[in-house]
């Protein structure tokens, strides 16, 4: 994929790197942990590669994973009292609906630049060395992530 | 309070005055079920408002919020009623693109088939939830929606609760 300006400029700016159509690897390794998400968009926004995005879909499946105390979590309570099956399957999201959209991941654009992780607010993307993943650690902390509050 | 007219009786619903519509009212014995109605202030709640003046009978089923906007009534709204007891909500707005508060309702509108799809996607009837726009000296539409709403609900099997 093509990269950003920004993109070529950091790469330009590290030593040793050969410029090649995907970074993965550069810079760290992003690891996102979907239960904690709460769909505010704000690492699509900061992403400088479009490597997040926002999709037109929502997995309703999501909410039954969101943790207690959280909105989505408010609504899973609410949702599995009145529901007659599992969900079934992901949907089509009205346009003017923002916060319950699923956001989509693309690890080849991604820079590894760590942008998302600063702008999450509650901790659902981490970045880690590449080294530590490379070395065959987990990827995913065994707890599937904490909620951080800031 | 004047005591319902024996038609409205007859036909399982009360003359609500206004001073009614505006709080929950009393429980009518034949309510047997429950709908929310979150109305906004300035266009829904003036015309349930001018139902209640000139006293034309509403079903007794319907219990209402008022909300500053439509815009206000999230998906966690429209859930948590109908989790705890409701059997139906539906939600009554200004007319498109009269909205007091630019595009409150057309969010609104978007949030209700938000919540109708997610309905549908765990095999609740989606028609539960609706949404109704109305100006706010049209009392024909929103006595229209009000009963609408109250037949709609009528027909549907208890939701399960657990």
């Amino acid at each position: 994929m093509p990269l950003t300006a920004r993109g070529r400029l950091i790469l330009g700016s590290l030593p040793g790197v050969v410029p090649s159509t995907t970074t993965d690897g550069i810079g760290c390794v992003i690891v996102r942990h979907e239960r904690l998400c709460i769909g505010c968009g704000r690492c699509v926004q900061v992403c400088p590669s479009a490597a997040l995005a926002e999709s037109s879909r929502f997995d309703p499946l999501q909410l039954y994973e969101a943790p207690a105390g959280t909105t989505r979590g408010a609504l899973a309570v609410a949702l599995r009292r009145i529901a007659r099956h599992e969900p079934a399957g992901s949907f089509e999201v009205p346009s003017r609906v923002r916060t319950f959209r699923t956001i989509e991941f693309d690890k080849a654009r991604c820079l590894g630049c760590g942008a998302c992780t600063r702008a999450c607010p509650t901790g659902a993307l981490t970045a880690r060395p590449v080294e530590l993943c490379e070395a065959g650690g987990p990827a995913v902390p065994a707890d599937g992530g904490s909620p951080v509050r800031r | 309070m004047p005591s319902a007219s024996p038609v409205a009786e007859a036909s399982g619903e009360a003359a609500v005055p206004a001073a009614q519509v505006a709080s929950a009212g009393p429980v009518a014995e034949d309510a047997a079920r429950t709908i929310i109605g979150f109305f906004c202030r300035e266009c829904a709640y003036a015309a349930a408002d001018a139902t209640g003046n000139s006293r034309i009978p509403l079903p007794a089923t319907v219990r209402s919020v008022l909300v500053p906007c439509t815009g206000r009534v999230g998906p966690l709204h429209v859930l948590a009623a109908l989790a705890e007891g409701a059997d139906g909500v539906f939600v009554a707005g200004c007319l498109e693109g009269q909205c007091h508060h630019r595009e409150g309702n057309l969010s609104a509108l978007d949030r209700i088939a938000f919540v109708q799809r997610l309905l549908e996607s765990v095999g609740v009837e989606p028609e539960r939830v609706q949404m109704f726009t109305m100006s706010a000296a049209d009392s024909p539409r929103f006595v229209a929606a009000t009963r609408a709403m109250h037949a709609t609900i009528s027909g549907l099997p208890r939701l399960p609760r657990r």
